[in-house]
């Protein structure tokens, strides 16, 4: 069927043989064809029975043994390890913080300085603003001064005029003399009529308008 | 609950007897005070048995197990604890003792242990290899050169168990070593050197 020359110049083999049969997946249930079958359990002779035991429990003796044993070396190497690491480490900590706090005092006088030119500027300024103020509310008082002497001025002009008890007499008199009345009307047409008492003549025309 | 014709189906099984609450759930007071046994406990010489102390039955959804104080004794020794089966109480390998037999079975206890005389070592002498193993591991790393070649042993620690440990420099009255040992049964080895 297959001549060996064809069988030999392939690049993947014909035939591949596995290394085991073939195997049920795990996830499978049991096949059909096994579903009954009652598996035939071994039967060994008590001799062999003891013999096993024995020598499968001094199996697991000396496994224990020698588990144990290089558990217990490879923690005891661990320790040391760290031990010796974290020495170092300390050591190189401490070398790291001294030279830390060098570099902070020299940033701390770079700091201090570079302040202290900072509040002179600071303080100048502030001397500066405090004068401007001084002067502008000097400028502000005079002012109000000024204000306050022109308004007297006035008063005083006007307290010519003013009722006193000697003129009150005269006053009382005058005012008697020239009563004001203050009462007025308007009509629709924006006609102002003074006083209370004055008499005001109706339009005919008006009502003749309003009837129609 | 159960009939009382068993037949077995399936793949055959080392248990013998029934689940815990198939007996308990039987049983007035819920068993308290009786005795129980646990059949694979039969394979040992001296006697096993527990006595209920209290019962608890669990909900719907584990009803195959129930839950069982009891006064153990294994092996001829009683436990100073008391003890909780849970999670084994699904196994149908437990049987009740009639009453009628429970004196019998008490006054078997007292009977002397026959391992408690058996004191176990400490350590262990390594496997050969491990030995020129070690040597050289030692040497290349530059640690002392080991010159006792033994480890300690590890045991599982368990109320259960019958032989004891050596204590400080107790002498252990036997010893385990690398090797075969002596046979259990020595008919296996005819005709083969043992060294």
């Amino acid at each position: 069927m297959f001549s060996q020359h064809s069988l030999l110049k392939r690049t993947m083999p014909m035939f591949i043989q596995a290394a085991e049969a073939h195997r049920k997946p795990r996830w499978l249930p049991v096949a059909k064809s096994k579903i009954y079958r009652i598996p035939k359990r071994p039967v060994i002779s008590e001799d062999e029975r003891l013999e096993l035991l024995r020598l499968n429990n001094n199996y697991k003796t000396q496994m224990r043994a020698i588990r144990r044993f290089y558990s217990e070396d490879m923690i005891k190497e661990q320790e040391s390890r760290q031990s010796a690491s974290s020495e170092m480490s300390q050591r190189l900590e401490a070398e790291e913080w001294a030279r830390c706090v060098e570099l902070n005092e020299k940033w701390n006088l770079e700091v201090a300085k570079e302040r202290e030119e900072r509040r002179k500027l600071e303080i100048q300024a502030i001397e500066e603003h405090a004068l401007k103020r001084i002067e502008a509310d000097d400028l502000k008082l005079k002012e109000r001064i000024a204000k306050a002497s022109a308004e007297i001025k006035r008063e005083k002009e006007l307290s010519s005029t003013f009722i006193t008890p000697e003129t009150l007499e005269a006053a009382i008199e005058h005012a008697l003399a020239n009563p004001t009345d203050y009462n007025f009307a308007i009509d629709l047409k924006g006609n102002l009529y003074q006083g209370k008492e004055t008499k005001i003549e109706l339009v005919k025309e008006k009502d003749t308008r309003v009837n129609a | 609950m159960t009939s009382a014709v068993i037949k077995y189906v399936g793949r055959t099984t080392d248990f013998k007897g029934k689940t815990l609450w198939e007996i308990v759930g039987c049983l007035k007071n819920l068993g308290v005070g009786r005795i129980i046994v646990r059949s694979v406990f039969e394979r040992y010489p001296e006697t096993s048995f527990m006595k209920i102390v209290k019962v608890e039955t669990c909900p719907d959804e584990e009803r195959r197990r129930v839950r069982v104080w009891v006064e153990k004794t294994f092996r001829g020794k009683k436990l100073p604890n008391i003890t909780e089966i849970y999670r084994t109480s699904y196994k149908p390998d437990y049987k009740l003792i009639p009453k009628n037999e429970e004196a019998k079975l008490l006054a078997t206890v007292d009977k002397v242990h026959d391992y408690s005389n058996v004191v176990l070592p400490k350590i262990i002498e390594m496997p050969p290899l491990m030995k020129k193993f070690i040597t050289k591991d030692h040497e290349k790393k530059g640690l002392e050169i080991m010159t006792d070649f033994t480890m300690p042993i590890r045991y599982n620690r368990s109320p259960n168990r019958v032989k004891r440990i050596a204590k400080g420099d107790e002498k252990p009255t036997v010893q385990f070593s690398m090797g075969l040992g002596t046979p259990a049964s020595p008919s296996l080895y005819e005709g083969i050197q043992l060294s």
